[in-house]
């Protein structure tokens, strides 16, 4: 699972990239093929690269928390079959992911370190709570709605252990977007309590799902050059209209409230009109201060100091880690 | 730690916060490749890499990593670093045309398999093995013993006692699969229970 949140810091064309291999790498990805860890590339594209996949991965991986938490209490034993499969799916795309990171230069160990130890970020929705099954269905219905709006655009990138990693997991998420919807197909056909849990669902999630492609383009840093190399696939914006036009129709035809009066699709311009999210509030969370960053983080961490003596027991001199081919 | 989550609530209070230090250099795993097989027939193919403390550990994670669903038969695992790799050519060039016939002057044989890339951005694919006394020469052997049909930008080889292979009694790890059906998207129809639903609310 992934948002548009990822943020991109000091995108300035770097001065000492040889400009032959420049323009033999950006004819490469002109012609629409994929760059391999072998091949050069800028050194701005692979710290941007590198970035952008770890926090890729960490989403995946704290993603699974908040939807993780109601496994033992999802009604029935189909919902929890399914719910169990689907955690553990999330948890498998950060392995992959953390694997394309690591063809770049960035051990997993590290990546670990600077999650747990508060230095990466990850997507800002899983810093809210899911009081109710209906949040868990919200999760797995339209947060992972928008992390396949992202992760389709971004598997047509340039670097090919990310783009390979993506179909692999763009797969498994077909199953978890028709398993979401079946959930709240179920709770908006049932009782009058049901509908309105999903309802007090929609009503908590909707601000951090509009966060979730990261800040509108009128604030956010612009960059050509990541457009260009194809690190960034689309603009924020775009990719939130993207979401808006296929879901908020499906929405709607469960007869769902969407709680933003000025929520409505500009026929002239196809654009999604809605009322601005409150961005103050986003970096707020993403800087650490949301309702759950702090859980999120201690169960990491409890996590990582629990498994400290296996991965003792299991360390062998022997064993060399070296970085994934491809 | 006043949670949410029940699971939570139960960890035992541990001082995380001064617990946590960073990760030790070594406290890493070694590196393996995961090849799968999905259908009889068809070649093995790479589907990514995984960390673990030994083959065999590898083997059991790539199971649970690699094939949860859709088909596989087989699978194997090799450490990344018994992994030979070859140089990486460009539009028309045949890697192989870089890899001179040298004549294998015997030596130590021994069995290596052999996997070619056929474009970039998509796996390595298993063509078959051969015998020869290096990992260069295997190479060399290939170009003789197997040429390729299409165009080739880069080729691995591994020595065929450096792979963990499924073994015959293991081939029915992935005869549950078909069962899994709740892990497929055809198993979550919701249309008739909206269409009835709409219906309702008209
Ligand atoms: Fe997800
Ligand atoms: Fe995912
Ligand atoms: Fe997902």
């Amino acid at each position: 699972m992934y948002g548009g949140g990822t943020t991109f810091e000091g995108i300035k064309a770097e001065k000492k990239d040889d400009p032959v291999k420049l323009a033999e790498f950006e004819a490469r990805i002109e012609r629409g093929e994929k760059i391999e860890p072998t091949d050069w590339m800028p050194a701005l594209y692979r710290k941007q690269l590198i970035r952008m996949i770890e926090q890729h991965a960490h989403s995946e991986i704290i993603g699974a928390l908040p939807e993780g938490t109601w496994i033992t209490r999802a009604p029935g034993f189909k919902r929890k079959m399914a719910l169990m499969a689907k955690v553990q799916d999330e948890v498998g795309h950060a392995q992959l992911l953390y694997s394309a990171a690591e063809t770049l230069g960035k051990s997993r160990e590290e990546m670990i370190d600077d999650l747990i130890n508060g230095k990466s970020k990850y997507s800002n929705i899983f810093n809210y709570p899911t009081f109710t099954w209906a949040d868990c269905c919200f999760i797995s219905w339209l947060v992972d709605a928008g992390a396949i709006v992202n992760q389709l655009a971004n598997a047509k990138g340039s670097y090919g252990p990310y783009c390979r990693a993506l179909d692999r997991i763009c797969a498994e998420e077909s199953f978890h977007l028709k398993y979401g919807h079946h959930c709240v197909i179920y709770l908006a056909a049932g009782t009058e309590i049901q509908r309105q849990m999903f309802q007090d669902a929609l009503n908590r999630w909707w601000p951090p799902m509009m966060h979730f492609f990261g800040p509108s383009d009128k604030i956010s840093v612009h960059s050509d050059t990541l457009m260009k190399w194809k690190v960034k696939m689309g603009s924020n914006d775009d990719m939130r209209n993207q979401f808006l036009d296929m879901y908020v129709p499906k929405i709607r035809e469960l007869g769902f409230v969407i709680p933003d009066p000025k929520l409505n699709k500009n026929e002239e311009t196809g654009r999604w009109e809605y009322t601005e999210p409150d961005w103050e509030e986003f970096k707020r969370v993403i800087n650490g201060d949301g309702p759950c960053n702090k859980e999120r983080l201690a169960v990491r961490r409890t996590a990582e100091e629990r498994g400290r003596w296996v991965r003792e027991a299991l360390r062998s001199p022997k064993t060399v880690y070296q970085m994934p081919l491809a | 730690m006043k949670s949410l989550d029940p699971r939570v609530n139960r960890l035992p209070e541990i001082d995380i916060e001064n617990s946590v230090s960073r990760k030790d250099p070594l406290d890493q795993l070694g590196t393996y490749e995961v090849f799968v097989q999905p259908k009889e027939g068809k070649p093995f193919q790479h589907e990514g890499a995984l960390h673990a403390s030994d083959r065999e550990m590898a083997f059991v994670l790539a199971k649970e990593s690699f094939t949860r669903r859709f088909q596989c038969i087989s699978l194997f695992v090799v450490r990344t670093t018994n992994v030979f790799v070859s140089d990486t050519t460009e539009d028309s060039e045949s890697v192989y045309d870089r890899i001179k016939g040298d004549v294998d002057k015997g030596g130590n044989q021994q069995s290596y398999e052999i996997f070619n890339l056929y474009k970039r951005g998509k796996q390595h694919v298993h063509i078959g093995s051969v015998s020869a006394s290096s990992p260069e020469l295997a190479m060399a052997a290939a170009k003789n013993k197997l040429p390729p049909s299409k165009t080739v930008y880069n080729i691995w080889t591994v020595k065929t006692s450096d792979i963990r292979f499924t073994q015959p009694d293991e081939m029915d790890l992935w005869n549950t699969l078909p069962d899994k059906k709740f892990r497929d998207a055809s198993d979550y129809k919701g249309g008739d229970k909206l269409k009835e639903f709409l219906e309702r609310s008209k």
